[in-house]
């Protein structure tokens, strides 16, 4: 599980290590990424709001 | 290295001529405004980082070009990838946007905070003039271009403010908070007097707010930001900054005026007078398009003078005036100009230039249509 979100978070930075993909395609089922996706978006949209209310507040 | 010092060097020069560049005009104004300064600063920090930037990469690419040049024998390295490289020239972008994100961020939030404001000026973009109006103060008046079309049309020497003079300015007070309401009649417009560091779009069915505290008194120039049609250099803007006591004596003054002239609508107006006022009203608002003689410039400014239709039909000529045509050049003014300025420019209009209909339309008339 961290595995996996260690190569999304990598993702949203846009880097990951050759190595990594690798093991990430050894996988087979993209669901996981997928769902970790979503979740990991989400927290970001939160993250982002929560420092605009705090900034505006 | 010593290439790189002459690089360095070359930076450095570039950035010592763009202090002179400052001196020149060429950047943005200090501005006189409580936040003018903050908005200078902010684009001065954002100017450096930007110089360092571009100094440390062209720098780093001329001395690598330079020092390892295949003609001293370099050889390229070849590798595919290196995550530590890729990470590090991700993460320092994402820092220095964040870190000018947060300074940016806050004068933002300054600017867009026109609460507790001590005066509302309403301004409304038309082609092509600015109208102001101070809300719930009774007084309200249209601000246009006061350069002669002489100097525009290369007949006389231009003025040392060259279409940047209005017939009559906005007049503010230094050191209260007063809030502008942006708004248009008919295409979108932009407010922008650089002092003020205000450039705010008026857009017709929008109202947008800006607010600004000036904080020494002077004239500040501006000019329409947003391309408007034909006249969009021949609306600019002239803000007076006054002190306190002589803002307040000016608007009431202005109030005392508008209202003798409210009491003007419901009395008898003699065809001189009417005459008089009708020809001042007719060289601000209309003589732009229609020309000075009333010969107009067709087709998309048609003539007045000898004009059959509104000779014969003194209706249709007081309704296009007030209502304008829509599809076309012709703004409604019925907004725009008080029931005094509408009965006189009508008036003028059917009596000039050989117009000798005998026609003295009352401004009561007028009010009565206006009320309609």
């Amino acid at each position: 599980m961290w595995e996996v979100i260690k190569s999304v978070l990598a993702a949203f930075l846009g880097v990951q290590r050759e190595q990594q993909r690798l093991k990430d395609f050894e996988r087979g089922n993209p669901v996981a990424f997928i769902v970790t996706g979503i979740v990991l978006a989400a927290v970001l949209v939160g993250l982002i709001a929560l420092v605009a209310v705090l900034a505006a507040g | 290295m010593r290439t790189l010092l002459v690089w360095l060097a070359g930076g450095l020069t570039l950035a010592g001529s763009s202090q002179v560049a400052l001196a020149n005009g060429w950047n943005m104004p200090v501005g006189v405004s409580s936040l003018s300064g903050e908005i200078y600063g902010l684009h001065m920090t954002i100017f450096w980082i930007c110089v360092v930037i571009g100094v440390v990469v062209f720098g780093a690419m001329f001395y690598s070009l330079f020092r390892y040049r295949h003609s001293k024998g370099a050889k390229s390295a070849n590798f595919h990838e290196n995550t530590t490289v890729e990470i590090i020239w991700t993460t320092i972008p994402l820092l220095i946007l964040v870190g000018m994100a947060v300074p940016a961020t806050a004068t933002l939030q300054k600017i867009y905070d026109p609460s507790d404001a001590e005066l509302d000026v309403m301004v409304t973009g038309q082609q092509w003039r600015w109208r102001y109006e101070y809300l719930g103060e009774d007084v309200a008046f249209n601000s246009n271009l006061a350069t002669p079309r002489a100097q525009i049309n290369g007949e006389e020497e231009r003025g040392e403010h060259y279409l940047l003079e209005v017939d009559e300015p906005l007049v503010l007070p230094i050191n209260r908070k007063v809030r502008f309401l942006f708004t248009s009649d008919d295409v979108i417009h932009a407010w922008w007097v650089p002092e003020l560091a205000v450039k705010q779009d008026s857009i017709p069915g929008f109202v947008n707010e800006n607010w600004v505290r000036i904080e020494e008194p002077g004239i500040y120039r501006g000019q329409c930001a947003e391309l408007c049609g034909v006249d969009h250099g021949f609306m600019p803007i002239v803000v007076q900054a006054v002190e306190e006591e002589e803002f307040d004596s000016w608007l009431a003054e202005r109030k005392e005026a508008a209202a003798e002239e409210a009491m003007g609508v419901d009395r008898e107006w003699g065809m001189d007078e009417l005459m008089e006022r009708g020809e001042g009203v007719f060289g601000s608002i209309c003589a732009s398009c229609h020309q000075p003689e009333g010969q107009g410039a067709p087709p998309a400014f048609p003539a007045l003078a000898g004009n059959e239709q509104l000779i014969e039909d003194a209706d249709w000529h007081i309704d296009t005036v007030m209502n304008g045509v829509s599809g076309t050049a012709m703004p409604a003014f019925r907004n725009t100009l008080n029931p005094v300025e509408l009965a006189s420019v009508i008036t003028y209009t059917r009596n000039a230039w050989g117009n000798e209909t005998g026609d003295a339309i009352q401004p009561s008339e007028i009010a009565e249509r206006l009320e309609e």
